[in-house]
């Protein structure tokens, strides 16, 4: 018919919303009487949803974000907080097994071999709270969607 | 007391900052990339990363080259954001690079995408028959002529109206109106022509 094939040429622009108020009447008035052009509508309806789902679970990789940062020049500030992170926690850790090590090592000591009285006795117990306040925070993680 | 705490609060985390660029409009993040702001160019990448890669993987057919596309779309955003004056929507304008980026690689690969080539997508498990349908769109959209297939994508996936997609490829309007028509026409006849042929 016709009528259904300049209906239908209409379609595309009512579905987005971008038909005229009287070219849109007109269509409406149209799908009212033909079941072929409400099949019609009905089937490009579908092909919005068709192409979301496909993209739906697209997954955005972890490193997005950084690579193109990096690719910028914006990467180097937050390169440069990571580099600095494995350094001071390790070191923190070796700090407080060398303070735990001394204070077992002087426990044991004391109680086997008792020391001269006059024996300098190192002040460990002041620095692990120094050590562990150069703790750096946790680097914010990229945000995941 | 409320008074005396607030100001430690501010300065211990910066929730305040954050808050502020995702409720700051488009506008204003790029003006801020203009005036050298990190964090605004960070927000809009975050905003904007997956409707790029959709598009791009639309376009393209493969996850890796589409994440290679937006990539490099946004790095030429950065790169163009300061001659950037607003004409037309951030969005529209970012889908344009997005939509160039994709169209200058099919350029140069210079192959049609074959239904072997459409690898499977970096996904969450989903039943056989989602799957099937997200690999016949795919390959669909793929035997589509790339003028109709940019034009339905922009309004699909970019959520563009006719006057934005007119403005991001240049085009009249009324040119994006009857493209969009025959996409969507097009689209469905390939659809039934491949449903056909799998029985
Ligand atoms: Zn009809």
């Amino acid at each position: 018919m016709l009528a259904c094939r300049l209906i239908q040429r209409d379609l595309s622009s009512y579905l987005d919303g971008e038909l005229p108020a009287a070219r849109a009447a007109r269509l409406e008035a149209h799908l009212r009487t033909c079941q072929r052009c409400r099949e019609e509508i009905a089937a490009l309806e579908g092909i919005n949803d068709q192409i979301r789902a496909v993209s739906h679970d697209l997954q955005v990789s972890q490193d997005f974000d950084q690579r193109v940062l990096r690719a910028v020049g914006y990467y180097q500030v937050t390169r440069a907080q990571r580099q600095r992170k494995p350094l001071t926690k390790p070191l923190v850790v070796v700090a407080l097994i060398l303070l735990a090590l001394l204070g077992m090592i002087r426990h044991f000591f004391s109680r086997t071999l008792p020391l001269p009285a006059r024996a300098p006795v190192p002040a460990v117990s002041g620095l692990a709270p120094a050590a562990s306040g150069a703790t750096m925070p946790d680097r914010d993680r990229e945000r995941r969607r | 007391m409320e008074e005396a705490l607030r100001p430690r609060l501010v300065s211990a985390e910066r929730p305040v900052d954050g808050q502020a660029l995702a409720a700051a409009s488009d506008v204003e993040l790029t003006a801020a990339c203009q005036n050298g702001s990190q964090a605004a160019f960070r927000e809009l990448l975050s905003r904007y990363r997956k409707p790029a890669l959709a598009l791009a993987y639309h376009m393209l057919g493969d996850a890796e080259d589409a994440e290679d596309a937006a990539q490099e779309a946004f790095v030429r955003v950065f790169q163009a954001i300061p001659r950037f004056r607003g004409q037309a929507a951030f969005s529209t304008w970012l889908y344009r690079i997005v939509t160039n980026t994709c169209l200058g690689r099919l350029r140069r690969r210079r192959e049609k995408i074959s239904l072997e080539r459409v690898s499977e997508p970096r996904s969450a498990d989903s039943p056989s028959h989602q799957v099937t349908n997200a690999l016949m769109t795919r390959q669909v959209l793929s035997m589509m002529p790339p003028k109709l297939r940019t034009v339905l994508l922009l309004r699909v996936e970019g959520r563009l109206s006719y006057r934005e997609i007119a403005d991001a490829l240049g085009l009249p309007m009324g040119t994006v109106r009857s493209r969009l028509s025959k996409a969507r026409t097009a689209f469905r006849k390939l659809w039934l022509d491949l449903s056909e042929s799998g029985d």
